[in-house]
Parts: C-alpha cells; structure tokens; sequence
C-alpha cells in the first residue's frame, strides 16, 4: 500500500496555515516516526491521511487514488487511527466490547472475532482483563486497550498518536514489541512522538516538521545527524546520540551495543 | 537540616481495593530539597502525592496507618484548606484539576485565592503575574475547556503556584507538553526551588531526573524500596529490578565497565558521561 502527499495544504478560517505545502510518501512496512513540536503540524499531517480532515489544497492518494473521490468509512478500512487521549476513544463497558465494536461494524462473524480477540489480546498484554471495564484500567492498560480496538480491524496501516505519554519502562517496551509485530506483518506503522529514545529505539525512519512544512525526512542516523535543523525545529537528539556527538564519535548512535561498537572502532584508528 | 515531610510507616488500602496501595512507608524530605519519586505505573506514586497533599483521607475513602506530618501538621488531622497553604499537588490530568466553575483561565487561576479570603486587587495581580510566568496571557480570557491539553495543564500549574506553598507536589504535570513546553515548566520549576521551595515530583524521565534530584526514591507495589542520591539510585542496575529504567548515561557506563573500559564512576548525566567517553576515546 502506498500513500502519497502532494502539495498538501491545510488553512485553518483565520488564514493560518497548519500544512504548508507538504510532500510524503509513504510505503512499505517501514515503520515511520513523525517529530517536530506542539503546533508543528503533525497530528493534522496524520489526520488527512484517513480522510478525518480534507486537505484546501493539494492532494492525498491511497495506492494512487485521490481520497477526495470516497468517504472516511472505507478509507478507515484501511487506516486504523489510535487517539492520543483513551478517554477520546473508549466508550463501551468492557475491554471485549470496545475490540468487538469495529469488527461488527463491518459485520464481521463471532468466530473471526474471537480469533482475533485472542491474538490481539495477547499481543497488546490484555488476554487476562478482557471483561474489565476500560476505565477500570489502569493508565497503561487503558492505551493498551485502544490500541487493541483498532488492531481488531487489522489495518494494513497504522497511526499512532503519541503513545508513549504517560507509559512508563514495562508499557514503552510493550509499545515497542507490538510495533515490530505490526512491521513483521507487513503493515506500516506511524508514530507522532515527543520521545526521541522511543524513537530512535523503535523507527528506522523520521521525518521532522516544523510550522507546516517537512524540514527532514530519512532514516534516522542521517535525520538525528542534522543538528543545526534539529534545533531549529527544537528538537533534541535522544540522549546517547548527544554523547556520541559531543565525545567526537564518527556516526551517530541510538543504543548501548552500537555505541560500545563505535567506541572499539575508534580505538583501532 | 530539617524535615519538612515526615512519613511514618504510613500505609493505605482504598475502599474496595483487593490489595493495599502503599505498605509500610517510612521517609522524611528535607526542606527545599528537590526529591524525585519513581516507579512502573501502579507502584503507588499518585496515591502518596494524593496522601501528602491530604487528598488522602480527606477525599479518596480507604483504610490508612502510621501517618504524614507536613511542617509538623499531621496530615489527618488538619483540613485540606488549611494543609493547601503548605501543600499544592499539580495532577497529572489537569483536566481533574479544573474547578469547573470558573469561565475564564482568570477565574480559573483566581479560584484558590478566592477560597482563602485574598483582597480583589492582590488577586489580580497575582492572576497577572502567574499568567505571565505561565504564558498564559492570551488565552486569560477563555473558557479552561477551550485550551489544548498543554495549556490546561499550565493553568492547572498556575492555579497551584499562585498559592505559593512552600511545597510544590509535582505528579507527572509534564505529561500533557511538548519537550520544549515541558522544559520550560521546569525551568520554572527548578528557580522555584533555588529560592527555597520545596519539590516533590514524580517523572517517568531518568536523564530529567538524575539531573535535578537532591533525593530519588523508589517505589515498587506501594513499598519503598530504595532511596538516596540519585548517583546511588539511579547507577544501581537492581533499580532496573523494581520497572524503573537508569539514564542511558548509566547504562552506557556499566555497558563500557562490562567491556573492561577503565570506567571508576557509573555517570548518572550528560557532561561527566562525554568527559569519560572523550577520556577513553583519547
């Protein structure tokens, strides 16, 4: 599946523009992680993709095909969309009624539905609280909880929404398991993130936005590379690969393993 | 040196819940230290911000031993009014903080104020002050449930700093910003407590916290579990054991002392981290 962005313009009624003339494709498996500030952009960026918000200007293709030309119901066959506040999301009184809701919506049999539920439940870490009531959840489970619901309908692309706010080490490290799950099913994944670690451990590439417009797209060692654009677009490189910068490391890197291979190959210099 | 929080084997169980939610915690915090609370999400750090600020038991009914003294005030035993001209908790949901009463972000900032009696034209030059500090300015005017989640939670920090407690409780109110929004809050933050105020903060980010704790405490099924600098806590791999991440600064300095590099101290933040890798590297 491929989704194009050509010249996307999106103005808001006082004349501000929110996209600025953005151009992406988007391809693959690949998964994606898109950074930038508060008010860079980024969630209206997404939310044209499902057709949630339609462009001013500009175009948005799905497998070469202008989303202009259908509705939001059968392009969301294709994207699922995770809120960045649960509370936005959930409304049913139990963990298997919100993963059942979409699957019947699209009228989908019982017995699809539960082997879906089973390998979404477990996949998302829920397969124990499938009869608890969502806001009986805990913060973590709660965004585990949506993220199921939409993995029910599995989508060939998934959008995330900031979805490490408010996780803590167990929950980013669930998040980061279910996003190599979804890239070893061949689907693509994409991330709005404020988490540079959570990034730069779980995405190959990035894509920096700032005030409507695309400044970087690439995989991430050339993206987080950029300094002068980074702090541009105030965003700070993870914390690893400022140490590697600043010690004078050769290349830029995002874990412990290649910076101790970075450190060794140095010293054979 | 002097206590400002005394915490006595203080444990509570809420109405209703299987388990008990904090066990047995006994620790002090030194007035205008700045001390870290950290832990996996359900280990108990909301419900002891909600304990020192007296929301515990005053408001969340359950079963408590032991108890809390805050400036020597037992926290049962003292109105949650009179405790909030110690005390202020920002929440980590700002939206559970609004007052939903007031119209404006003026109101809104204004409403603490209001409750304990202030005069009109102090309040309002407090409620300028703040929403200066805060950025608030060109949103006073708006209804709170107009703003983005980033300004509800910077009214919800206004409206606790304009009491001026000499405690601030800190629970994840970050959570809600971007880094450079949530930087700012901190810097704010971190003035406040060079000029003597207290912080009690509870953080999910190791590098932030390693950088600014006098004290890290650790919390792991509603028990302390380890306390102390945040050099020992935080360059310790057993903290790892309780859900808690280390800085990447430590775990790049074990990883490199595990390689056999002569490293003498596990870094616990940025520059020290640099110097000993350029060291190495030299």
């Amino acid at each position: 599946m491929k989704i194009e962005l050509q010249e996307l313009v999106h103005s808001y009624p006082s004349g501000d523009r929110a996209l600025d003339g953005v151009n992406l494709t988007f391809e693959g498996q690949e998964p994606v992680a898109i950074i930038g500030q508060n008010g860079a952009g980024k969630t209206t960026l997404v939310k044209h993709l499902n057709g949630i918000l339609r462009p001013s200007s500009g175009h948005v293709l799905i497998d070469g095909t202008d989303i202009e030309t259908a509705s939001t119901a059968k392009w969301s066959a294709k994207l699922g969309y995770i809120f960045q506040n649960p509370d936005d999301q959930l409304f049913l009184e139990s963990v298997r009624k919100e993963f059942e809701f979409g699957p019947r919506q699209i009228g989908m049999g019982q017995e699809e539905i539960d082997r879906r539920m089973e390998r979404v439940a477990d996949l998302v870490g829920l397969t124990g609280k499938l009869d608890t009531h969502p806001f009986d959840l805990g913060p973590t489970d709660k965004k585990f909880c949506t993220i199921g619901a939409v993995l029910m309908m599995n989508t060939q692309v998934v959008i995330f929404d900031e979805p490490t706010c408010g996780q803590d080490k167990a929950g980013n490290e669930r998040l980061g398991r279910i996003i190599a799950e979804l890239g070893r099913q061949g689907r693509l994944c994409i991330a709005i993130s404020h988490d540079m670690k959570f990034v730069s451990t779980n995405f190959s590439r990035v894509v920096l936005m700032c005030q409507g417009k695309v400044l970087l797209d690439g995989p991430k060692d050339q993206v987080f590379s950029q300094e002068s654009v980074l702090k541009q677009a105030y965003v700070t490189p993870p914390p690893l690969t400022r140490v590697a910068q600043e010690s004078g490391l050769d290349r830029p890197v995002f874990t412990v393993p290649a910076f101790i291979e970075a450190v060794k190959d140095a010293g054979q210099h | 040196m002097t206590s400002i929080i005394e915490v006595e084997d203080f444990s509570f169980r809420y109405r209703n819940a299987s388990s008990a939610a904090l066990r047995h915690l006994s620790f002090e915090v030194e007035r205008g230290s700045f001390f870290c609370i950290v832990g996996a999400n359900g280990s108990g750090k909301s419900t002891l911000c909600n304990a020192l600020v007296g929301l515990i038991p005053h408001y969340f009914v359950g079963r408590s031993g032991g108890g809390i003294r805050v400036k020597g005030n037992q926290v049962a035993d003292t109105s949650i009014p009179e405790l909030s001209k110690h005390i202020g908790l920002v929440f980590q949901n700002p939206f559970n903080q609004l007052s939903y009463t007031a119209g404006t972000v003026a109101e809104e900032l204004a409403y603490g104020l209001g409750n304990h009696g202030v005069p009109r034209e102090l309040m309002e030059e407090k409620v300028r002050q703040v929403a200066a500090l805060m950025h608030l300015e060109s949103v006073i005017d708006k209804n709170p449930l107009e703003l983005s989640g980033g300004q509800v939670q910077r009214v919800a920090f206004g409206s606790t700093f304009i009491m001026e407690p000499d405690i601030l409780v800190l629970d994840e109110c970050t959570a809600q910003l971007d880094p450079l929004g949530s930087e700012e809050i901190f810097d704010i933050v971190k003035r406040l407590n060079d000029r003597g105020i207290t912080v009690v903060m509870v953080d999910h980010d190791m590098e932030r916290v390693a950088r600014c704790a006098d004290q890290v405490m650790v919390l792991d099924g509603g028990r302390l579990v380890a306390i102390g600098s945040p050099q020992e806590v935080l360059s310790d791999p057993r903290t790892m054991d309780h859900g808690v991440d280390l800085p990447d600064f430590a775990k790049l300095s074990l990883a490199l002392q595990a390689e056999g590099y002569p490293v003498d101290r596990i870094h616990t933040t940025e520059e020290p981290t640099v110097s000993m890798v350029k060291e190495l590297l030299s």
